[in-house]
């Protein structure tokens, strides 16, 4: 999990890193704040044919195409409805723009390595491998996700096998 | 030297200085960087790759006093590159005051600077020296000096230069002179350089249009005498209209006379005065003051801009008509006479942005021919050097692409079709013997297939050599078989340095070439594919992504989606009756003037959810796809439309049986179908039927 860490964020040095933290269903979730760009409604979206269900479609985010997953869909969390408080998170991730629906987005947190925990392993939808850790913050929990390796990963089918 | 100006090529010239400059400022960057004890070998293909890139195009302009230079520089490089002689720091400075040597050669040519051929000849003794000093007797190298001349204007039978100026007399033209009869009879003697400047200082509205206000400065580079020029001048001009002087350092300075662009301006009653004024002129103005004068003219033509701006600029305009269209669909709920200004205003706007936009789009795409239209001249010289019947035949000149496409296809191009020429075309006799056309055929065609521009090179020469490029290929030291297959075999002529060419020319057989072609079109995100018959011909297909081009299409709704159908895949669109819709098999067919056609409903290629599924609710449009034809069943036609495609790749994958997507006027994104990959799709659809 250290290594993880290192990897995946900077601020090795100071040991914090900031998440953003968003809910899924019940869960509150967290992510690198460096892969966010933007935060955004939920807009009508262009749908892609015979691609997967959580994949919601396409949008034209100033010019820019841009697939939109729905992570709700993907790890079947919680109630799938899009109203004015759903959103989407604009990531930057692997030089590559998408968007992810989650139902809402609460804060930014600072974690100290210390405030992270390794995952148990659970066989849950959402692979163990994602999850860098589960953090702590005020007595909550906080599920980090890694998602430069979820968006990548073959399962999302967001990219061409070759990429 | 400054004839290379008066072609039709000197459009292109601009281009080929950028080009040059760009890959001289390469060529020193690595040339400074290498450690002469230990090259890397990148770096020294890179060097020769940017000298071969300047030496071709420099041949095109017919630059030919860069060529010399370049090849001899090229020649050196090869040696060290294929380690028959070791690299050493005195070659580094060699090659870089041969970079220096192009680069004042390029200045020449592009701002009439003065080119110092000593320097230039001591370059090419140097680098001939190198490569002698290290090649065993058997290998001649080229002799230099020799081949020297066209820089070096004095010679024996040199022609001497002459300054004409010529103030003919106001009542010129009703006297019946033909002027330009008179011009075309100094040509025919030698170089000639004319220039007019306009005597008339009084008002506009007081100049008599049948009055000759004009004199002129010639400058003459003949071997005729000075009573032959005033021969020609007998009957036109008298004797003080005309001074005719020798110029007495036209040998030294070149062939750049100095008053070619001096411009003098003598009004019409001062006659007499014209001698004295033309030569204090010419006596002020050094041989500089004209290269500057072109030098500032031609950098003001054109600006590079980086193309990421452009891009920037072609989203930001998109989202404006976007936000265009939205302001005038809210105005369109507004009263239209109590909100008269702000109708007027919208329309305004409307208008305003339609222009800007189509202005910022034709800032990226150019037609192919601007590529095209250089090779011409290319094939007409190369064949004449090589004594080959060549006819070169261009199709789908306008097919329009990226401008920083056109840019980066030149360079594979024009290394194809040397290959060609040099390689591939065979000699009139051998043609003959072997009972085809004396003259030879290279065609280049140019389309937009699909999603995908795509770019043939074919001839129909001799193939390529399956035995000899493996025999090569072994000798090299490469992993062959003789039961590879031929695609195998072909992909081999990319690897850099590779040559079955028995002698090395300056057209081509160095083997540079296919690596770079290679190396420029899987830089543009294309393939390269190759296809050969021994004896019949070869052909390169380059495919290049479409990564920015227009596309004329028809947007279709299905359901609550719109579909761009690009418009030259279209061949009509009906409404069907119900009578013409059979099957065949489970699949619907649609009936179409005694043709029967396989129905692709665009819904279920989609998994679209719709209420129109009977297809004579709907509209079906006819599509022909590389010679298939099929009806694609859509709920309605919306329009026409010029849409900019835009890549799904870029941030997710690509999409079966699209070629992109591109954004509406309402901000939605709408997909590009790909007609070719819909009826692929439409294939292994199983029709469920109505």
């Amino acid at each position: 999990m250290q290594m993880e860490q290192t990897t995946s964020g900077r601020g090795a040095e100071g040991g914090t890193r900031e998440f953003l933290t968003f809910f899924l269903g019940g869960e509150e979730y967290g992510m690198d704040i460096l892969k966010v760009q933007e935060i955004r409604g939920y807009d009508a979206v262009t749908r892609i044919a015979n691609a997967p269900d959580f994949l919601k479609g396409v949008i034209n985010l100033r010019g820019v195409i841009v697939p939109i997953v729905d992570m709700r869909i993907k790890f079947r969390l919680g109630e799938v409805v899009y109203d004015e408080f759903t959103v989407v998170i604009i990531m930057n991730v692997l030089g590559r723009v998408v968007g992810m629906v989650v139902d809402a987005v609460s804060d930014v947190v600072e974690l100290a390595p210390e405030q992270i925990k390794p995952a148990p392993e659970l066989g849950s939808t959402l692979d163990s491998r994602y999850i860098t850790g589960l953090g702590t913050q005020n007595g909550q929990m906080l599920i980090l996700i890694d998602i430069e390796k979820l968006l990548s990963s073959s399962e999302m089918q967001l990219m061409d096998d070759a990429a | 030297m400054t004839g290379g100006a008066t072609n039709d090529l000197s459009r292109f010239n601009q281009v080929f200085f950028e080009e040059s400059a760009e890959h001289l400022a390469e060529m020193e960057r690595i040339l400074l960087a290498l450690d002469p004890g230990a090259p890397q070998e990148d770096d020294l293909h890179a060097i020769f790759r940017a000298a071969h890139s300047i030496k071709g195009s420099a041949a095109i302009f017919g630059f030919t006093d860069m060529t010399i230079v370049t090849h001899d520089l090229e020649s050196l490089l090869d040696r060290v590159r294929n380690h028959e002689i070791p690299l050493n720091g005195e070659m580094i400075d060699a090659f870089l005051e041969a970079g220096d040597a192009i680069a004042m050669q390029l200045a020449g040519h592009r701002d009439g600077a003065d080119v110092d051929s000593a320097v230039i000849e001591r370059v090419c003794k140097k680098l001939g020296a190198l490569v002698s000093a290290t090649v065993d007797a058997g290998c001649a190298p080229q002799s230099f000096p020799t081949r020297f001349e066209p820089v070096t204007a004095a010679g024996p039978g040199s022609p001497a230069a002459y300054g004409i100026d010529f103030s003919p007399a106001e009542d010129t033209f009703r006297r019946g002179v033909r002027l330009e009869n008179l011009f075309c009879e100094l040509a025919d003697l030698g170089e000639l350089q004319v220039s007019a400047a306009i005597g008339f200082d009084a008002p506009f509205n007081e100049l008599d249009p049948e009055n000759c206000h004009t004199s002129w400065h010639l400058t003459l580079e003949s071997t005729a005498g000075e009573a032959e020029l005033r021969d020609i001048f007998e009957f036109v001009a008298e004797e003080n209209e005309l001074r005719i002087a020798a110029l007495s350092n036209a040998g030294a300075e070149g062939e750049h006379p100095a008053g070619g662009a001096t411009t003098v301006c003598v009004p019409m009653d001062t006659h007499p005065a014209v001698p004295e004024r033309t030569a204090s002129v010419r006596n002020d103005a050094p041989a500089v003051a004209p290269g500057r004068r072109t030098a500032e003219s031609q950098e003001g033509s054109t600006i590079r801009v980086g193309v990421t701006k452009v891009d920037q600029l072609i989203n930001q305009v998109g989202e404006l008509v976007i936000t265009q269209s939205m302001l005038s669909q809210i105005a369109a709920g507004l009263d239209p006479l109590l909100y008269e200004g702000i109708h007027r205003g919208l329309m305004q706007l409307e208008r305003n942005t339609r222009d800007l936009q189509e202005s910022i789009m034709s800032i990226r795409l150019v037609p192919i021919s601007l590529v095209f239209s250089r090779f011409p001249r290319l094939v007409r010289d190369l064949s004449a050097k090589l004594g080959k019947l060549v006819e070169l035949r261009t199709f789908g000149e306008t097919t329009e692409l990226d401008k920083g496409l056109i840019e980066k296809i030149a360079d594979p191009l024009t290394h194809l079709l040397r290959n060609c020429l040099d390689h591939a075309i065979e000699l009139p006799q051998v043609r003959t013997a072997a009972g085809k056309d004396a003259t030879g055929t290279i065609t280049m065609r140019a389309a937009q297939v699909g999603g995908r521009i795509v770019i043939d090179v074919a001839d129909d020469g001799a193939g390529l050599n399956r035995g000899k490029i493996l025999k090569k290929a072994l000798e090299r030291g490469g992993a062959v078989d003789e039961a590879m297959a031929d695609e195998d075999v072909w992909r081999l002529i990319f690897e850099p340095g590779f040559s079955t060419a028995d002698a090395v020319t300056d057209i081509s057989g160095r083997g540079v070439g296919m690596d770079v072609v290679l190396k420029n079109v899987h830089a543009m995100g294309g393939r390269i594919q190759v296809a050969s018959e021994e004896g019949k011909g070869c052909k390169f297909t380059i495919s290049l992504p479409l990564t920015l081009a227009i596309l004329d299409g028809l947007s279709v709704a299905v359901g609550e989606e719109r579909f761009i159908i690009p418009i030259n895949s279209i061949v009509e669109s009906l409404q069907p009756l119900a009578g013409d819709i059979k099957t065949v098999g489970g699949r619907r067919v649609v009936h179409v003037r005694g043709e029967y056609l396989p129905l692709l409903p665009i819904y279920e290629l989609f998994n679209l959810e719709t209420s129109v599924k009977r297809p004579e609710e709907g509209t079906l449009v006819l599509v022909d796809a590389e010679g298939e034809k099929c009806a694609l069943f859509v709920d309605e036609l919306l329009g026409e439309h010029q849409v900019v495609i835009k890549s799904l790749e870029d941030n997710y994958r690509k999409v079966e049986g699209t070629a992109g997507a591109t954004i509406l006027g309402d901000g939605r994104v709408a997909l590009i179908l790909d007609v070719g990959g819909l009826l692929q799709a439409g294939k292994r659809l199983k029709e469920t039927g109505v």
